[in-house]
């Protein structure tokens, strides 16, 4: 990683100071011309002596130091309803990014010729065409019911890495979180089985749009982007005509949302990812939008909690560490597993490290490095 | 006074049989014994530890930790996150260099350490590593280091030494540094070695 001394921050403060450069090496103890080279951008300090500095200077790591982009993990949340990501958020997430790279030389040599939606846009007709044509990838018709099996193999074939996770059921933004390395060249995916059936597909899509536009991870425009790909992929125009054209028979709002239900149970997605594509369509047929709102649409959706991921996966939960890791690599072809025992049988590493990079409890991450070990 | 922070690992073991523990000063640099409220934090709401560890919740435990805590002046929080945030940073560059990469919480102690001053006690090898990479190898030390100074500060007595490793032997919780030197840091206690 190329490290150097933030040479405007250094001078600004020294001047705030009224240092000079030779009492500041005399602080920090070290010789005038090792200040002199941190000040011109070459050299480094060894930690005892940026921790000296950091302190006697007050200034943070990352106000003193300036590192390449390149080497810094790009991160990347699904927005859940008016879920905020906070700083601690990103924070954490990319600290788990820095961590994940020792892992990357026992990873699977990744897939250099990968997809790219090159221009990505929310315009209808564009969207339109990139999902239509990824169905056409996948060998799925546009009114054929996408499975989230079929997307699988788009992750490894895009130098993705799927990491299953049981994070509990929880009403953020947690539910998946990407990770990209830049300077490996790799992202991990991490996905959280302790969501509902009706949304997981959603999300995996989500995703997989993330995969196809790393230039745009980590940006609000990416997540808006990644939204509007995963409703227009699982729901298609044609799915959303033919479901416009069964509920705007229906004579009350109360008619239209079973019509809808109808195809959300047969997409195995959510009522609103059938609402919402309906009603984009209908905006752009310049067709007349159904009764039915988005608040009666959440309240229906709300009323009807549907059976999480890891309910069907694992009966009875939870599941043991071994039969984990077999549905990670069996069902999601993760080959994060396979690194992580090949990384502890190559170097050692500890029960700490998964507790650290799959956010587990201790006991949980014990559990598993064991299975890995014994 | 020489402050003495354990992590929650040293804690543990040593805890349950050194009564009184907290707050009292011993030896001839005058150790006194502390936590971090990160540590009473850790303890109080791990299931896993309080099943483990039941004593953790008797009266007398909870009182001496919550009673002798040490706080910061707003003056030395700025430093010790400015610490924390050196150390962290470098664990993250270096992380294949880890076993066990020193977490958040691992470095906020040995941050601490730093800004008060004190020695931190820890069977965490990553943390002496890290400590050792910040040439600050003398700041940290092994919970047997601090099981000698009590016996040679006459805090304890060398039942209670032998008392500690049999409990912790029990326990499958004996560190492989604390195995190492019970022939030659405690050999007045455990005898020379038996071939």
């Amino acid at each position: 990683m190329r490290k150097v001394i933030n040479q405007i921050t250094l001078q600004q403060t020294l001047e705030e100071q009224g240092w000079t450069q030779s009492k500041l090496a005399e602080k920090v103890g070290v010789s005038a011309q090792s200040v002199t080279n941190w000040m011109q951008g070459e050299g480094f300090p060894r930690p005892a002596t940026l921790l000296k500095l950091a302190t006697l200077l007050r200034l943070s790591f990352e106000q003193l130091v300036q590192t390449e982009e390149k080497d810094q993990p790009v991160v990347a949340f699904r927005k859940k309803g008016n879920a905020k990501t906070t700083d601690a958020h990103i924070s954490k997430t990319s600290e788990i990014g820095m961590l994940l790279k020792p892992l990357v030389p026992y990873l699977p040599e990744m897939q250099a010729l990968r997809t790219l939606i090159t221009s990505p846009s929310t315009e209808y007709g564009k969207l339109q065409t990139a999902v239509s044509q990824t169905r056409v990838r996948l060998g799925v018709g546009d009114h054929a019911v996408l499975r989230y099996e079929q997307l699988i193999g788009e992750f490894a074939d895009c130098g993705a890495i799927l990491i299953p996770v049981l994070w509990g059921h929880k009403g953020n933004h947690e539910n998946a979180m990407h990770i990209r390395l830049p300077a490996e060249d790799v992202t991990f995916i991490f996905v959280n089985l302790d969501t509902r059936v009706e949304d997981f597909k959603f999300w995996m899509a989500h995703e997989l749009a993330h995969v196809f536009t790393p230039d745009l991870a980590g940006t609000t425009e990416g997540e808006d982007y990644a939204d509007a790909f995963a409703g227009s992929l699982l729901f298609p125009r044609a799915c959303a005509e033919s479901a416009y054209a069964e509920a705007s028979r229906k004579q009350s709002a109360n008619g239209e949302i079973d019509a809808l239900l109808h195809h959300a149970h047969e997409h195995s997605i959510s009522l609103n990812t059938v609402y919402q594509r309906v009603k984009d369509f209908t905006a752009f047929a310049k067709l007349p939008a159904l009764s039915v709102d988005d608040r009666a649409i959440h309240m229906v959706r709300n009323s009807i909690p549907g059976p999480l991921v890891s309910e069907a996966l694992f009966d009875p939960m939870p599941p043991s560490p071994q039969q984990f890791i077999a549905n990670a690599e069996n069902n999601f072809h993760s080959t994060f597993f396979q690194a992580i025992k090949q990384m502890i049988q190559d170097k050692g590493t500890e029960a700490g490290y998964l507790q650290q990079i799959l956010d587990l409890s201790i006991g949980d991450a014990q559990a598993l490095h064991e299975e890995f070990t014994h | 006074m020489t402050l003495v922070l354990l992590d929650t690992n040293a804690y543990l073991r040593l805890a349950k049989r050194v009564r009184p523990m907290l707050g009292v000063k011993f030896g001839q640099k005058e150790y006194v014994l502390t936590i971090l409220k990160i540590t009473e934090n850790e303890v109080h709401r791990n299931p896993r530890l309080r099943h483990n560890y039941p004593w953790l919740d008797n009266p007398e435990h909870i009182e001496e930790r919550l009673a002798k805590q040490v706080r910061l002046k707003k003056d030395e929080k700025e430093i010790l996150n400015i610490t924390k945030g050196i150390f962290r940073q470098h664990v993250l560059e270096n992380a294949a260099n880890y076993k066990t990469p020193p977490s958040p919480a691992d470095c906020y102690i040995l941050a601490f350490g730093q800004v008060r001053p004190a020695i931190v006690v820890t069977d965490d090898l990553s943390m002496h590593q890290l400590a050792d990479e910040f040439d600050l190898e003398k700041s940290v030390w092994h919970g047997h280091e601090l099981l000698h100074k009590m016996l040679s500060g006459k805090y304890i007595d060398k039942q209670l030494v032998v008392e500690i490793y049999e409990a912790l032997e029990i326990n499958g919780d004996l560190p492989k540094n604390w195995r190492e030197v019970r022939h030659t840091t405690f050999k007045k206690v455990f005898g020379p070695k038996k071939n």
